[in-house]
């Protein structure tokens, strides 16, 4: 009995904890499931399921048009983002860099800038300078806002990375530029693929510049979405889509964790979880 | 070890960077200046003039309604920041003190559902879960709570939906600072002040909590700076009077022309959010303040 | 180079201490309107027909979208003779919530092909350099379309709008849960004893015009700032009664209505045929203080790459086939005069609503919804409403 006392904490905080997974993890669930039921309405209970809304779904190229926009776009801004936040990341790097308060208050500026105010700030822009609404303006948006994600995956690791081995390089011959590519960038790779990730997912997901920046008749699929989810004939292909891209999603996080992992353990001889 | 050849240090890497971010981000907010104080508008041929109407309607014109919504925006914003902290805080801790072996994959289970589209769970919350005959409403009407055939209904388009889609959206994300410094504490101090006669509890309040703070403070700030902002989830769940100040702007620049006004209230956001990162700026933990210390 | 930019500060500076708001935008118009559509419009000849890229983008009302498309599932069948011809698949459609908001998303998220506003916003699509004149010998229909619209989408002389629909905008009501003693006017809207019961539209100026009704203002296009300020107050009043300000016909108007989730709804009378025709036991005020009456038209986009396909999708419109089956489908007036009353299926209903006299809109208690001139006041208004 007292043993069952002592453990009161723990299994009452493991309760808590199991409750909230739960809790995360049922809508989750319910897209999931939803997306197999024959009835056009997600209601309970499920008489019948049916995979017509996958099949739907594909074939409606309003709905395709809008995901291969946003997978473009967000392949862009993930690319584009993680190259600009390794060239960050290099010059936060110097031990020396003028006004790096400042430098580094500016690079992380976009964590803080409501993305609202920021789209109808770009909207603004465009219309001074009398260019029409395009996907450029949501990609270059999109980049500005994943840059601060990218510093913060790939700085850290950077400066972490033991200086000896480039060092070494550069005592066998190689230049500042040949040791970054053969050395550095390698051992950057986990980071490097995390911080893709990463801000694909900003990407793929914004909505305020999507909404405000793509042109009409290209949304991207946030934008698509929320016209979608007031149309009650598109609902049951939203989630038939939707449930894909939450297992996905899931797998991909899942993947790159233990791939994560695995690397670390190869690489440094170590899990730095 | 210094390389004669090189000028220029390493530094001048950050300038492409910083350009991107500086020309994207000072044109619209320049422009927004410009467009609250009436210099420029977006009405073709309209006439402009530097006037501070909209701005002192806004600020000191009583009644206001906008300010009113953001008064309750703000007012909203700190209810779902401290419950989810609060909320996240046993969550972090029974990771990182009770469940040892497997508290990675654990924190990787609370995150997972972070990683999915927000947009998607808002649209599970919004049409699926809380809706008329959504899954929270089958399962009080097979329980007997709640009449069949009558739905809650408060359940949507209410303030609960949106606290509870927001609250929902941001608990695995602020567990995070939190377990981080728990996971870090030193053990030791904690033995200490059970050696020295305090019961768990008394150990928690006097050592561990404390030590804590800065992380619940971080996790608070993480949830209150993007929240101030919000405005997707109250599009989705929302009803007319819960719109958030981020909808006001939203209907300004969507719905209605007069960009002017609208531009105030972005510029106000803007604002807002600035003075809250210069505030709680240093609890936000992100270590780049020291450089590389390599040759 | 930004050309606008440059021309209009110029003039801005030259002109703004010297003209009030009305008589300025007129005075630049002259001045720049010309500049702008010769900047904007080649003045070379056009590419013809098959090598304009033909890829449609219409800002347009839910309901409206040519027949043959995969977006119109309310049975319209006008513009069939338009996608049979050049396919269905190249049309974008962009919807229009409400016209204030449809001016502000011609203005920022064009240019459009094609327009489809009403017409008290002629004027303001004319002004902004939006729009360019139709070449109305191109449209075979043209000469069947009723004279005294025809002139009303005219501006300076030129045609900038081809009239297409008309009608009325009332509360469409339950007979069955809405006492007959209550359903008199405009104040149905704000008997609080159908609280959560009622949605208006959200119509920005429009609901400033039925505000108006109510509290009795002779022009309700024309409030003085006394009588905005009363409208207002008169709106904030009432807000708390709605449901929702519906935003879509067919995604909530109609279905909020059919489910029972409304009993009084903001509506034109296409609504009271589809209500009826679903069951229901509905009915279309007619208000002591008057109806509002609209009629709304085609307008060509300014700065179009496909100006021969616009004129054949709007003739494909215009036509005395889609002008008939429109009516048939909405009970909307339709301003082709070659429509006969007796090709009307249900004749008491067209006889009620007066459909073969499109001059209905201005006569009677009809009151017809117009340019309003303090129309940004108007929308500040609105959003003060729909923020308290």
């Amino acid at each position: 009995m007292s043993a069952l006392w002592r453990r009161l904490p723990t299994l009452s905080l493991a309760a808590y904890y199991w409750l909230f997974v739960l809790f995360l993890f049922v809508p989750l669930f319910a897209i999931v499931v939803f997306a197999f039921n024959a009835s056009p309405i997600p209601t309970l209970p499920i008489h019948a399921l049916s995979m017509q809304w996958f099949t739907r779904a594909f074939d409606d190229a309003e709905l395709t048009g809008a995901l291969l926009r946003s997978a473009a776009i967000g392949a862009a801004t993930g690319l584009a983002a993680t190259a600009l936040g390794i060239m960050a990341s290099i010059g936060l790097s110097a031990r020396r860099l003028r006004l790096r308060a400042v430098v580094v208050a500016v690079i992380l500026l976009p964590l803080v800038v409501p993305y609202i105010s920021l789209a109808v700030g770009m909207l603004i822009v465009l219309q001074e300078l009398s260019l029409e609404l395009s996907l450029w303006a949501v990609f270059i948006g999109h980049v500005v806002i994943a840059l601060p994600f990218a510093v913060l995956v790939v700085f850290p690791r950077l400066r972490s990375l033991d200086p000896a081995m480039v060092e070494a390089a550069r005592d066998l011959g190689a230049g500042e530029i040949a040791a970054f590519n053969l050395v550095t960038l390698p051992l950057l790779v986990p980071s490097l693929i995390s911080s893709f990730l990463i801000c694909f997912i900003t990407s793929f997901d914004e909505f305020a510049i999507a909404s405000f920046l793509a042109p009409p008749g290209q949304p991207t699929y946030p934008v698509f979405l929320y016209a979608g989810s007031r149309t009650p004939g598109l609902l049951p292909e939203l989630i038939a889509i939707g449930s894909l891209i939450i297992v996905f999603s899931i797998v991909v996080v899942v993947v790159a964790e233990g791939g994560r992992r695995y690397i670390e353990r190869r690489l440094v001889g170590e899990v730095e979880a | 070890m210094v390389t004669l050849r090189l000028r220029v240090g390493r530094g001048v890497f950050i300038v492409p960077p910083l350009v991107v971010v500086l020309l994207v981000l000072i044109g619209p907010v320049i422009l927004l200046s410009l467009y609250s104080l009436n210099l420029r508008t977006n009405i073709p041929f309209a006439p402009t003039g530097l006037s501070y109407d909209n701005w002192q309607d806004f600020l000191r014109g009583p009644g206001n309604p906008f300010r009113n919504r953001f008064v309750y925006s703000m007012e909203f914003t700190l209810v779902v920041s401290i419950a989810t902290t609060v909320a996240a805080y046993p969550l972090a801790y029974y990771l990182a003190f009770h469940a040892r072996r497997f508290r990675y994959t654990l924190l990787l289970l609370l995150i997972v559902p972070f990683f999915t589209s927000y947009l998607l769970r808002v649209v599970a919350w919004s049409d699926v879960m809380l809706n008329e005959n959504g899954v929270v409403n089958q399962v009080l009407w097979a329980i007997g709570v709640q009449p069949r055939g009558v739905g809650v209904g408060w359940l949507l388009y209410s303030n609960f939906s949106i606290f509870l889609v927001l609250f929902y959206s941001w608990i695995p994300f602020v567990a995070l600072p939190i377990f981080a410094v728990l996971e870090n504490m030193d053990r030791s101090l904690i033995e200490a002040a059970r050696d020295l006669g305090a019961g768990p509890l008394g150990a928690f309040a006097r050592v561990t909590f404390p030590l804590s703070l800065p992380g619940v403070i971080s996790a608070f700030v993480f949830v209150l700076i993007p929240t101030t902002g919000e405005f997707i989830t109250p599009l989705y769940v929302g009803g007319p009077y819960n719109q958030l100040f981020g909808n006001e702007i939203q209907a300004f620049f969507g719905n209605s022309p007069n960009w002017n006004y609208g531009a105030v209230l972005a510029i106000s956001l803007i604002a807002v959010v600035l003075v809250l990162t210069l505030l709680f700026g240093r609890f936000l933990n992100t270590d780049l303040r020291e450089g590389v210390a390599t040759a | 180079m930004p050309r606008p930019g440059i021309d209009r500060r110029t003039f801005l500076a030259g002109t703004a201490g010297v003209f009030g708001l009305g008589i300025g935008g007129i005075g630049l118009l002259e001045a720049c309107g010309s500049t702008s559509s010769v900047a904007s419009v080649s003045p070379s000849p056009r590419p013809p027909l098959a090598q304009e890229p033909g890829a449609l983008s219409i800002l347009e009302w839910g309901g409206y979208e040519a027949g043959g498309t995969k977006a119109q599932t309310s049975g319209l069948q006008a513009g069939t003779t338009y996608t049979t011809k050049y396919g269905a698949n190249g049309i974008t459609y962009t919807y229009i919530t409400n016209d204030d908001q449809a001016l502000q998303k011609a203005t920022s998220a064009g240019p459009f092909d094609l327009m489809h506003p009403c017409n008290e916003n002629t004027k303001d699509y004319v002004d902004r350099g939006l729009v360019q004149p139709w070449d109305t010998s191109l449209l075979p229909s043209f000469s069947q379309l009723n004279p005294g619209l025809v002139k009303a989408g005219q501006v300076n002389g030129k045609q900038y709008m081809i009239p297409w629909d008309w009608g009325y905008g009332s509360l469409l009501y339950r007979t069955d849960k809405i006492d007959a003693a209550d359903a008199t006017g405009w104040e149905l809207a704000w008997n609080s004893k159908y609280s959560g019961k009622i949605s208006l539209w959200n119509g920005a100026s429009t609901n400033f015009e039925i505000a108006a009704l109510k509290l009795g203002f002779p022009h309700m296009d024309n409030l003085s700032s006394d009588q905005l300020s009363q409208a207002k107050a008169a709106l904030i009043q009432q807000k708390p009664l709605n449901k929702l300000y519906w935003d879509s016909e067919y995604n909530q108007e109609q279905p909020n209505f059919q489910s029972g989730t409304v009993w009084v709804t903001y509506a034109w009378q296409d609504s009271l045929v589809s209500m009826t025709q679903a069951g229901l036991k509905a009915a279309f005020l007619d208000p002591s203080q008057g109806r509002l009456s609209w009629f709304c038209g085609f307008m060509l986009g300014a700065k179009t790459q496909n100006y021969y396909h616009a004129h054949e999708y709007v003739e494909s419109f215009i036509n005395h086939d889609a002008c008939a089956q429109m009516t048939n489908l909405f009970y909307y007036g339709t301003s082709n005069t070659t429509v006969q009353p007796s090709e009307i299926k249900d004749q008491t209903l067209a006889a009620a609503l007066d459909l073969g006299n499109p001059q209905a809109i201005t006569s009677g208690k009809n009151h017809l919804q117009s340019w309003a001139p303090n129309r940004s006041a108007l929308e500040l208004a609105w959003q003060e409403v729909t923020a308290s």
